[in-house]
């Protein structure tokens, strides 16, 4: 809100510069967003004058010599000119020696060129008026000759741009700031004087106005209705537009004006009706009916409904409750009587209806923070006053006045010792005391206690409803004391001994993980495109996902995996010519599963083909190369991927390319891990240069609730090993890990106890020349050793004899010789 | 004999000179010391010498035998080293570029609330984790937001549709809605419901806004908050944090500063201003950098914590305007473009 420093000084005496004043605001509580300086400031040894002669410089072609009369007092001055705008007989600013201008300039009888100059006619950028330095400011209106300046130009003034927090809804007014500097700098504040007490006594014009009802006093506990008779429709006095002006708004006429004045000023808005637009002379505050439609003043027309305030009379809705009048029923050029509404309508249902219209007002946005109903009718009467003065007015009859008879009454008792427990150090009771009386919180009984100090009650006026408990209070003596003298101290923190969350603890070992393999770690958005959603869970799955507000079209589904972030990523580096190969992201995704969406703890990483030439070639990654990644990663979740079913990942939302990728988990126990090459012509599609591995675990926070397993430690033998060799063919179809398991449940059986099968493990896949077609051969290493001797090769090669019995026996894999 | 031993060694010692690889080396040895190498040949004449002159034969051909012994070890050492000196090839050179991708780099947000983690973590902060969707409870009914406050306007709020259900997010009332949080207060509100003060956490973490994304917002940005329960807890303790806080993070010519302002979940409540001249983006002396207060007893009441009892307070700022600041970036949306000329910056 715009706050004018002229206009505060009607209320409280302000000494202290434009800084102290920015700052005692700061620390009051607002936040200043801009100081704007409107006007002329004051400028003395300047006056106005008019160029005699004007004569070109002997030594200078740009420059002139001029005779300037400034009136009888000061005679005729010669002036060194520079400015090319004017001609003889122009009245233009004149500062003489002595004068000071804006930027601590300032001006002395001084030679330009050899010419004797006893002064400076001024630019209005000179003046510190506007910005305009193109030339001398013309004073086209011939002000007399010799008249001060700052008699002929606007009057200076700061205004100061404030943001009001929510619950300060009372300071959304100059009396209301103006309250709070008068606290801060000790002085009094000195509400105007008000001549019109309610009722002045005179006969009542009910053909002006023959009823106020208000159907809905819920939304409207007060409503009063003055009519004025006799206006003159005209013109503001000038200093009210200067006002007005100078705080953003723009001067209208005087019935308008000053509606705004005293809402800016008061903080109380009103709204005045054209009497003999009411049809019916009736007012009538109802509820709209659904469907009702009214053509609001910046011309558009609205539908209303049910839950909506609106002003009407007999026929129509006239104006939006609180919000915006119609367009036919305000005050025109020819409005001679007017009714004068000052109301108080509750904040959820103005806030309500503006939120629902999209309509927002200075009069809604304070009424949506809440005024104080016990100044309204203050400010009707300030209002009526105005009227009377500035518009011809007269006031008729007494006002229509429904409600307004709730009750205020609130106080809070605190004590000095709950104030400094708070806080944290000492504030004198008297400055505790002087805080509260100087912003009107009247002190109405002290109290000593035994140990705390004085009790207060503590009074609370209507318009701070945001004081309610003691800690409220403790507050407002803080800020009259100023946040800036919190004395210092040192953080004492007695030991508590809390672990990190577990998905913190998750998040740093993956990260430290992928970040100590080259991977470049990356954040992306957590909302994405709907379309993209189905390259990669079904259409229930994207459907659940979805928001019912998105704010863009492109940001309306929750990601249900990391890997659409990171081929962003891979793509815009790509685009800008930057080499890109391994990055990774650690965040949370949602994946949904039985209709229901699980929020989880996630980590996934991507390899592109490095597209950099190098002097040196490295093998480029592949399937296992991610494969061992996510090993990795799944098992700082603690989960053993080697003990867990893989199987392959298919569908056609798949993003994953068919026969190049694999998955564990899939959300059955709470974690899901997938990993290979993405889907080849989804990326070419996505505009990726080069194959793509990625891989991806999540895992529900829950899950990792549960801390690590404290391992028990096994002996282990120092026995030498006895190694095997032992190639198999096998269907091409057949997955290595289910010879591998059978290899190994065979050797196990074959060593009977007596030694152990330390590992098979497959050290060759051979598929082509030399073997069946629809064959592969795979070889395997078996590793033998006991734990309490050196193997023989007899019982070895025993063992392996009982392994390819069995394996004739029990398989169809054959023996590869 | 003298005469003949040698010669075999001035023989050996020729031909060994030239032996390269172990094969050859082998059958040079075997030409000498061999079953029939030349000097067993002699060593086996010793039978046929005069007894009185064994001795001094006997100790010439050992000599002799010992020579041969040493210019053999001297050729398998050079073999070995040879060996060696294969397997090496040319000498590097050490200004060539490795061809591996790397290193890999933390993202700047990462390496922010890392520090800020770290810096609590020394005063007894433990940091605290919570769900991105969040019921209207724990987001805005716990802490105070009336039902109305525009904060839970559709406008300025994500919400899912009512239909929606998040298996392991509980609603607390059936018809409260789904959303992504709006702020990491709702973590304060989970850990205060968990278990009995005192409690002292840190939570970062990503929060939503309905906002227009440009160069100073982002739909979705990151917030770290501070929350403290306990008794007697008071505004000066709030503010020797915050000292603590930036004079760590940025060095002790760090100032900050409280200026009053509202917050529905803290009174008082306070905006915090930083000055540290050395900061390229502090041109004006104050910038703001975050919320404070103390925790308002409704608050306590909402979580079941007695408010006459338990006193705190509650910190919370914002990420990137964090990173931003100590860096000096100028664009929120460098950190989700994730250009790796940006985020090999900060490693």
């Amino acid at each position: 809100m715009k706050i004018s420093l002229n206009w505060l000084k009607d209320y409280v005496r302000l000494d202290a510069s434009v800084d102290e004043i920015c700052r005692a605001i700061t620390f009051l509580g607002f936040e200043v967003e801009q100081v704007i300086r409107t006007g002329a400031p004051e400028l003395k040894q300047v006056v106005v004058g008019e160029v005699l002669v004007r004569d070109k410089h002997p030594n200078a072609d740009k420059l002139s010599v001029c005779q300037v009369d400034i009136g009888p007092a000061g005679g005729v001055k010669t002036i060194v000119c520079g400015a090319q705008n004017y001609i003889v007989g122009d009245r233009v600013p004149v500062a003489l020696a002595g004068a000071v201008l804006p930027g601590n300039f300032t001006i002395k009888q001084s030679k330009i060129r050899g010419q004797l100059s006893d002064g400076m006619m001024c630019s209005a950028r000179e003046l510190g008026v506007a910005e305009d330095a193109s030339g001398l400011l013309i004073l086209t209106d011939r002000p007399a000759l010799g008249t001060p300046i700052n008699a002929v130009l606007p009057p200076g003034d700061v205004v100061f741009d404030i943001e009001i927090t929510p619950n300060r809804p009372d300071c959304l007014s100059h009396l209301g700031i103006a309250r709070e500097l008068a606290a801060w700098f000790k002085v009094e504040l000195v509400y105007p004087q008000e001549n019109f007490h309610g009722d002045t006594g005179a006969q009542s014009r009910p053909e002006l106005l023959q009823s106020v009802r208000v159907d809905a006093p819920e939304d409207c506990p007060l409503y009063s209705a003055h009519i004025v008779t006799g206006i003159k429709v005209g013109p503001s006095p000038a200093w009210m537009q200067q006002r007005l002006t100078a705080v953003g708004l723009r001067p209208i006429n005087n019935i308008v004006d000053i509606g705004n004045y005293v809402m800016l000023e008061y903080g109380q808005p009103m709204h005045a009706f054209d009497a003999r637009k009411l049809a019916g002379s009736q007012i009538i505050v109802r509820r709209a009916a659904d469907g009702e439609k009214i053509v609001t003043l910046d011309g558009k027309e609205r539908a209303l409904n049910s839950r909506m305030l609106v002003i009407a009379d007999a026929a129509k809705p006239v104006v939006i409750a609180g919000i915006m009048g119609s367009e036919n029923s305000g005050v025109g050029d020819d409005t001679t009587d007017l009714v004068l509404e000052v109301a108080y309508f509750k904040r959820k249902s103005i806030r309500w209806t503006s939120r629902r219209l999209a309509l927002s007002s200075d009069s809604s946005y304070r009424y949506e923070r809440g005024i104080d109903p016990h100044t309204a009718l203050e400010a009707g009467n300030r209002a009526i006053d105005l009227l009377v003065e500035h518009a011809g007015g007269k006031v008729v009859g007494p006002a229509y006045i429904v409600g307004g008879d709730v009750p205020w009454q609130r106080e809070i008792v605190v004590t000095h010792g709950f104030i400094c427990e708070k806080l944290g150090f000492d504030i004198a009771e008297a400055d505790m005391e002087a805080a509260f009386e100087s912003l009107e919180l009247g002190i109405t009984r002290k109290e000593p206690t035994p140990t705390r100090g004085t009790a207060w009650t503590v009074n609370i006026p209507s318009w701070r409803d945001d004081l309610d408990r003691p800690i409220d209070l403790v507050e407002e003596v803080l800020r009259l004391h100023g946040t800036d003298r919190i004395p210092a101290a040192v953080v004492s923190a007695p030991g508590l001994a809390l672990e990190d969350d577990p998905v913190v603890l998750f998040n740093r070992r993956v990260t430290d993980y992928l970040v100590g393999h080259d991977f470049h770690e990356c954040t992306t958005y957590t909302l994405r495109p709907g379309r993209e959603l189905t390259s990669w869970v079904s259409q229930t799955a994207a459907a659940e996902l979805a928001l019912a507000n998105p704010f863009v079209d492109d940001q309306s589904h929750l990601r249900p995996t990391l890997v659409m972030g990171l081929l962003d990523v891979l793509k815009l580096n790509q685009a800008r010519g930057v080499a890109v190969s391994h990055l990774c992201e650690i965040g949370r995704v949602f994946i949904e599963r039985n209709g229901q969406n699980l929020e989880c703890a996630a980590v996934a990483f991507v390899i592109a083909d490095d597209a950099e030439r190098k002097w040196l070639k490295r093998g480029a990654a592949d399937f296992y190369t991610v494969k061992h990644h996510v090993f990795a990663l799944a098992a700082a979740g603690g989960i053993d991927l080697a003990r867990q079913p893989l199987v392959p990942v298919t569908g056609s939302f798949c993003g994953w390319q068919e026969g190049h990728c694999a998955a564990a988990g899939e959300m059955a126990h709470g974690w899901t891990a997938r990993f290979g090459l993405m889907n080849l012509a989804m990326v070419k599609a996505l505009g990726i240069e080069g194959k793509v591995y990625a891989g991806i675990f999540a895992i529900l926070p829950e899950q990792l609730a549960g801390g690590l397993v404290r391992r028990k430690y096994a002996d282990f033998s120092l026995f030498p090993t006895a190694l095997r060799d032992l190639a198999l063919v096998v269907d091409q179809a057949t997955p290595s890990d289910t010879v591998r398991k059978k290899l190994a449940g065979l050797a196990r059986a074959a060593a009977g106890g007596k030694f152990d099968v330390e590992c098979v493990e497959p050290f060759d896949v051979y598929q082509g020349e030399g073997l069946p077609a629809g064959k592969k051969s795979l070889a395997y290493s078996l590793v033998f050793r006991a734990s309490n001797r050196t193997l023989t090769d007899e019982e070895v090669n025993a063992a392996m004899q009982k392994v390819q019995d069995e394996l004739a026996k029990t398989t169809d894999y054959a023996i590869r010789k | 004999m003298q005469a003949t031993l040698n010669a075999l060694v001035q023989k050996a010692a020729a031909e060994f000179a030239t032996i390269q690889a172990r094969p050859e080396f082998e059958a040079a040895k075997a030409r000498y010391v061999g079953p029939n190498g030349e000097l067993t040949a002699l060593m086996k004449q010793m039978g046929s010498v005069p007894k009185e002159q064994r001795p001094v034969v006997g100790k010439l051909i050992n000599e002799c035998k010992v020579h041969i012994q040493e210019l053999l070890d001297a050729a398998v050492d050079r073999i070995a080293a040879g060996e060696l000196k294969a397997q090496l090839g040319p000498a590097v050179d050490p200004t060539l570029p490795s061809p591996d991708a790397g290193p890999g780099t933390y993202h700047p947000l990462t390496l922010v609330r890392e520090e800020m983690c770290r810096i609590l973590r020394k005063v007894g902060f433990a940091v605290a984790d919570g769900p991105e969707v969040e019921t209207e409870f724990y987001c805005f009914d716990a802490l105070c937001t009336p039902a109305d406050h525009p904060a839970r306007d559709a406008q300025d709020t994500f919400y899912f549709p009512e239909t929606a259900r998040f298996g392991n997010v509980e609603k607390r009332v059936p018809e409260e809605k789904y959303l992504l949080r709006t702020h990491t207060s709702s973590v304060q509100i989970r850990t205060m419901l968990k278990g009995p003060p005192p409690i002292r956490i840190v939570s970062p973490g990503r929060v939503y806004r309905r906002d227009t994304t440009d160069a100073t917002h982002s739909a979705n940005f990151h917030q770290l908050e501070c929350l403290y329960v306990d008794r007697n807890v008071t505004v000066r303790d709030l503010k020797a944090l915050l000292d603590y806080i930036f004079a760590s993070l940025l060095g002790k010519d760090t100032k900050t500063r409280f200026r009053p302002h509202y917050f529905g979940y803290t009174e008082p409540s306070f905006e915090v201003d930083l000055s540290a001249q050395h900061l390229p983006k502090v041109k004006k002396e104050w910038i703001e950098i975050g919320g404070c207060g103390m925790v308002d007893p409704a608050v306590f009441s909402a979580v079941g914590y007695d408010p006459e009892v338990w006193t705190g307070y509650a910190f919370g700022m914002g990420l990137e305007r964090l990173a931003m600041l100590l860096y000096g970036i100028d664009d929120i949306r460098y950190f989700y473009q994730n250009d790796l000329r940006f985020l090999k910056q900060f490693a």
